[in-house]
This record gives structure tokens, C-alpha cells and sequence, in this order.
């Protein structure tokens, strides 16, 4: 009925009315109809429990000091006794300061002001009194003029700091990356000098592809950077076309742009990455700007496609060489390996291969060995790794080429001899090189040693044995020793029709062979005593 | 000779007494009320009463003394009249600085206690003068 309501209403409108009684207040009574320890003032304590206390947390309970006389609920254990019991007094307390106050006519003189309960009534009344620009329904600051920011001075060149996100000349410009979920979302800026790779899905249509502007080249390099005096335009790098089984390619002309076109129930020239390299001055200006593309097919099946974007920045004039630690390797960093040029001991250094990395066999979904020819993972300091694929031996296939076959699967196309033992070792310091070792491991079998052996590499195991290295504190990996290890088998022959699957594995172990560390202990300092020269100076 | 002076020597003497003791009053009561507003919540709507009614009773005290004196040492009932009456306004200022005041310390009862008394004889006295004067 509606007078309960109300009734019940204004309860909830009111604060409760505070205690104010001394001998009913109790601050150490935290458990509900339970004693609570060394709480003398806890009426649910019973005497039994009284006397296992050893202390009163809370002796006195009094109001506010101020008063010229008050009560006070005084608690205390009489320990003398047996068993120990609770004594409560309640005395007038009385203030000797003349300053003290004698009555008060003011009702909220001594208690904090309970706040206002806001109403219907008085919301609005409450709202401009207490409420600033972060409660106030319509902000001042929230103009929707404001993300287009006031152009720069023409004279005034444009300098970025770090983190500060890339202007262009509508908004900002985009990285898409995921935000909550896996899904791509546009409004993510790049900031400067803050390389970042990104991975998110966008949900297609194959016959909508055309329309949907995130998946055309146009959407990302339409917009140009605001950066000193001019505007930078974003450059086509490269387009590299990906076939629907994976197969990349390089196109030769990059000028033409490719834009998303339905074809035989696929849409073609979608964009499946981004890779923007940015140049920059040492003054913070961009001066260049260039994207890479991968444009793929996506067929009719396919309802989302996985989308990549990489941004990195590059200061002109400069070719940055990624170090793999400072001096130790940093763990999860690739291994840095190169290849030692004839004509040693002319100091000629060391040329790495392509990327400088030792690789390793990475395993592919179709786990044929023959067919996986290309696909290396870096191996990367600190990760062990394995990874194989089976080979189909028939009867048809000769010993040799097999052989040789496997050995470059396994090894890849150009196997480095050295392998960097810090993370930061020029290739001019030869001695900072560590060499590849090699081992043969072939597995005899006992069984009929007339046959023609036939060994063929079935796996590669490579060790790399890396130390501790400086100071106890801070101490830095250093590689000391890498060794690859060929296990061979004996290739029978196969009567003709039959096939046999073998496995071809190969991996990475990384072991410490840091000996312990040794103490150094400082010397200890020595009492240097000498008397001047001219010390007896009247007798010598 | 005494028999042909009428004027009241003790309420002479009080009248001394209580101008001396009001400056002190009124520049302690002041100085308490600015102690209390710094220690204890003393909103504006209360400070305000409590301040108007002490210089009130300031601006009363300056005639109500000037009056009786002169009532005194003229002789003459009409301005010791005026002053009796300009002492029952003092003390109803006075009960409010004792009884209603926002707060009331220790030393507020006893100053406002001692200005209540001398208020007292004074006005028991000026009723003695004002009959010698008329009778």
C-alpha cells in the first residue's frame, strides 16, 4: 500500500540517527553476534569470555574531549583476579581548561554534518552546488570542433615528441589493432616513434568487398601527415601479392593502386597488411613516408580475414642494425650468426646472411618435408625449439639427391659457420665470433652390413652453451659454444611400390654452463702514515 | 558634609570599576569568539548573531555609563533613570553571551557571570540614588 512505501521511502531517505550513547558504543565490535577479541565493550561477550582476554584493546570511550564534563564508559581487565574479569565504570570526565566548553546551543556543534539526502526536489539545487564540469549534463569542453585542432603557423615547422600520435591532415593516423576483443578497431593512432606491430580480424562479405573501405589500399594512404612546413604524402613501398594457398609475390610496379574487385566468386586485391616505415629527422620532423602492402584473395566461404599492421620508425640517414642485447643476449632476441669470408686472417670481418640469423626448420600445416622447402623460424636466444615434418620415401627415390635434399631442408638454403657470442658483437672483432661446430651421429643398424649404406640426415640437433658473464648483479649472457649435430640413418631399399614415412626432426637446446660465481672482495684499506719532510724541524 | 550630598560614592566607584571591566570583557569575549570559530565549526549564520550582539552591548555600555555618571554627579533622577533602563537591555545581551550563545566555554560563564553581578549592584544602587534623589 502506498503508506508503506512512503513510510519505507522516507526510512531510506534519512541517515540513521548515531550513537551517541558512551556506554553503547562500542568501535571494537566488528563481529555480529559474536565476541570479539581483547573487545571488553562487546556485549556479546560473556563473562567466560572476559576471562580469556589478556588486554582491552579499547580502555576508554569517551565524546569529544572539548566538553567541561562528559561521560566516559572506562573498560578494564582485572587480571588479579581468578578467573580475570571485565570491570566497566562509567565516570564524569571532568576537562580543567577554562577554555573548555560548557553547553552548546548549536546542534551539529561537535558531529560532522550528515549530507543532504538528494530528492526529486532538491536534485537539481544539489547538482549546480556540488556538481562541477565532470557531473554537469551538457560540458562546456566537449565542442565537437575541437579534434580538428587549430592548423600550425606555416612558418612554424610541425615537431613531434615521442608518443605524441601522427597527425594528418583529417584525424590522426590509424593503426588499426584490436581494443577488448580480436576486432579490428580504426581509431587507434600511431605514435610517434613508437613501433608497433598489430594483428586483428575484420569481418568481410565477398560481395560487399568492394565497399567496405578498410579492406581497400585507398583507405590507407589516402590521407597525407602534417609535418613541417608541407604535407607528407604516404608512399607506396611495395605490393605483395598473396595467393589463396599462401604463396607470396613480389609485384614489380607499385604505382598502379589495386583496389578490391569481385572476380569469379573471389575478391581480390583485398588488403591482408600494412607495414608504414616513417622517416624522421633528428629534430623530430617526418620527412618520408612509405607503406607496404600484401593484398590477397579472400573466396565466398569466408566470413572474417585476418588483417596485420606494422609501423616502425627510421631516423634519415641512418641504417639501424637490431642488436640482439647490450652486451649479453636478451632472451626471446634472434641469434646473430654470419659467415666468414675467404681470405682470413685479412681483418675483413664478417658478412651475416640475409637477416643475420641462424634458422631453424619451422613446421608447417601440410608436414610434408619436400613441399615445406622456404619456411624458417629464427631461432631466438633462450627458446628451446623443435620442429619437424615426415618424409615419403618411395622406391623410386636415388640415395644421394635425397640426401642432399634433406640436408637442405634442414639446414636452409645458407647455414651460418659463426655464430655471435654477445648480443652486440660487431663483425669487425673476430675474436667475438664463436664457430659452428659440427658433429656426424649415424645410427649403424646391426642388420646386414653387405646392404649398400645409404645414410640419410633425419635430424639436427644444435646446442648452444651459453655462460653468465660480468658482474654478480647484473650478469650478461654470453654464448661460448654452438654445436650442430647430424644424426644420419641408413636408407633401405624399399621393394618397389611400398613407401615408408619417416620423421625429420630438428631443434634448438640452450644450456648454462655458467660456473659459479666467485666473491671479489674489495682490498682492504691500508694505513698510509707519513710524516712530512720537514716534521723535526729546528733538529734536522 | 555628607547630609547635602546625595550622589552614591559606591556607585561612583562602580561605575569606575565596571567601565574598566567591560574594555576587558569585551576585548576577551572577542578574542574567544575568534578562538572558537578557528577550533570548533562555527558556521556564518551563527557567528553572526553572536558578534552583533556583543558590539551592541558595546554600543550600549558608552551612554549607559556616560548617563549614569552624570545622573550621579548631577544628581538628577532622569538620566540615571535612562541608564537603569539602558542596563536592563545590557543584561538581557548579557543572559543571551551566558545562555544562548553557539558556545559556551568556561571562561565565557564566569566573565559573563561577573559582568551579570556587577550589573546587579549597579542597578540596586542606582535605585537607591534615584529615591535619595527624588526624596
Amino acid at each position: 500500500p502506498a503508506e508503506t512505501r512512503d513510510g519505507a521511502q522516507a526510512r531510506a531517505r534519512s541517515p540513521p540517527a548515531p550513537v551517541t550513547d558512551v556506554a553503547k558504543l562500542c568501535v571494537c565490535d566488528l563481529l555480529v553476534a559474536q565476541c570479539d577479541v581483547n573487545c571488553c565493550c562487546d556485549p556479546d561477550c560473556s563473562a567466560d569470555d572476559f576471562s580469556l582476554f589478556t588486554t582491552c584493546s579499547v580502555p576508554v570511550v569517551t565524546g569529544d574531549s572539548h566538553l567541561c564534563s562528559q561521560k566516559a564508559a572506562v573498560y578494564s581487565l582485572d587480571v588479579e583476579a581468578n578467573p580475570p574479569e571485565r570491570i566497566f565504570k562509567l565516570i564524569d570526565q571532568v576537562n580543567p581548561s577554562i577554555f573548555c566548553i560548557h553547553a552548546t546551543n548549536y546542534k551539529q556543534a561537535l558531529y560532522l554534518k550528515s549530507p543532504e539526502m538528494p530528492t526529486p526536489e532538491n536534485f537539481d539545487q544539489l547538482l549546480k552546488k556540488f556538481g562541477s564540469s565532470s557531473f554537469s549534463a551538457e560540458p562546456d569542453s566537449w565542442n565537437l570542433g575541437t579534434d580538428a585542432q587549430n592548423p600550425p603557423d606555416a612558418n612554424e615547422t610541425y615537431r613531434y615528441e615521442y608518443g605524441v600520435p601522427v597527425q594528418t591532415e583529417d584525424a590522426f593516423l590509424r593503426l588499426p589493432s584490436p581494443v577488448v576483443s580480436s576486432w579490428c578497431s580504426d581509431a587507434n593512432p600511431a605514435g610517434f616513434l613508437v613501433n608497433q606491430a598489430t594483428k586483428c580480424i575484420r569481418s568481410v562479405s565477398v560481395e560487399k568487398c568492394d565497399s567496405i573501405q578498410a579492406l581497400s589500399m585507398l583507405f590507407y594512404i589516402n590521407s597525407s601527415i602534417l609535418a613541417s612546413v608541407f604535407q607528407v604524402n604516404i608512399t607506396v613501398q611495395s605490393i605483395v601479392v598473396q595467393s589463396l594457398n599462401g604463396m607470396r609475390d613480389l609485384l614489380n610496379d607499385s604505382d598502379v593502386l589495386r583496389l578490391p574487385m569481385v572476380l569469379d566468386e573471389l575478391c581480390i586485391n583485398v588488403v591482408l597488411g600494412v607495414n608504414y616505415h616513417i622517416t624522421y629527422t633528428d629534430t623530430g620532423e617526418i620527412i618520408e613516408a612509405a607503406a607496404a602492402f600484401v593484398l590477397g584473395a579472400i573466396s565466398k566461404e569466408a566470413l572474417s580475414i585476418e588483417q596485420s599492421f606494422e609501423i616502425s620508425f627510421t631516423q634519415e640517414n641512418t641504417k639501424p642494425v637490431p642488436l640482439s642485447g647490450n652486451p649479453g643476449y636478451v632472451v626471446g632476441l634472434p641469434l646473430r650468426a654470419g659467415f666468414r669470408p675467404q681470405g682470413y686472417p685479412f681483418p675483413a670481418g664478417f658478412h651475416s646472411n640475409k637477416h643475420n640469423q641462424l634458422t631453424l626448420l619451422q613446421s608447417t600445416s601440410t608436414q610434408d618435408c619436400l613441399a615445406a622447402q622456404g619456411a624458417r623460424a629464427p631461432v631466438l636466444f633462450g627458446y628451446n625449439m623443435i620442429s619437424g615434418c615426415k618424409l615419403r620415401i618411395t622406391a623410386a627415390m636415388k640415395c644421394q639427391p635425397l640426401a642432399q635434399t634433406l640436408l637442405d631442408v634442414l639446414k636452409g638454403q645458407s647455414f651460418p659457420e659463426y655464430v655471435a657470442s654477445f648480443g652486440n658483437s660487431q663483425a669487425q672483432d673476430v675474436l667475438d665470433w664463436v664457430p659452428i661446430t659440427h658433429l656426424h651421429i649415424s645410427e649403424q643398424r646391426v642388420s646386414n652390413p653387405l646392404q649398400s649404406s645409404c645414410q640419410i640426415p633425419v635430424s639436427l640437433g644444435i646446442e648452444v652453451k651459453w655462460t653468465k658473464y660480468g658482474s654478480l648483479v647484473n650478469p650478461q649472457a654470453r654464448i661460448v659454444n654452438v654445436t650442430a649435430t647430424i644424426t644420419t640413418t641408413t636408407l633401405r631399399q624399399l621393394p618397389s611400390g611400398r613407401e615408408r614415412i619417416i620423421p625429420v626432426t630438428s631443434s634448438v637446446v640452450f644450456t648454462d654452463i655458467s660456473s659459479p660465481a666467485e666473491p671479489g672482495y674489495k682490498a682492504w684499506p691500508t694505513i698510509n702514515i707519513k710524516l712530512p719532510f720537514d716534521f723535526f724541524y729546528p733538529f734536522v | 558634609n555628607n547630609s547635602s550630598q546625595l550622589s552614591s560614592l559606591p556607585l561612583q566607584i562602580l561605575f569606575y570599576v565596571n567601565g574598566i571591566y567591560y574594555i576587558f570583557y569585551f576585548l576577551a569575549t572577542l578574542a574567544m569568539i575568534i578562538y572558537k570559530s578557528q577550533v570548533f565549526s562555527y558556521p556564518d549564520d551563527f557567528l553572526a548573531p553572536d558578534l552583533a550582539v556583543l558590539f551592541l552591548m558595546a554600543i550600549l555600555e558608552v551612554p549607559r555609563l556616560y548617563l549614569g555618571v552624570k545622573g550621579n554627579l548631577t544628581e538628577a533622577e532622569a538620566p540615571l533613570g535612562l541608564s537603569l533602563g539602558l542596563t536592563v537591555g545590557s543584561v538581557v545581551l548579557c543572559l543571551y553571551l551566558l545562555l544562548w550563545q553557539t558556545y559556551v566555554l568556561w571562561a565565557d560563564v564566569v566573565l559573563n557571570a561577573l559582568l551579570l553581578s556587577a550589573y546587579g549592584l549597579e542597578s540596586g544602587l542606582k535605585v537607591t540614588a534615584i529615591a535619595a534623589f527624588v526624596g
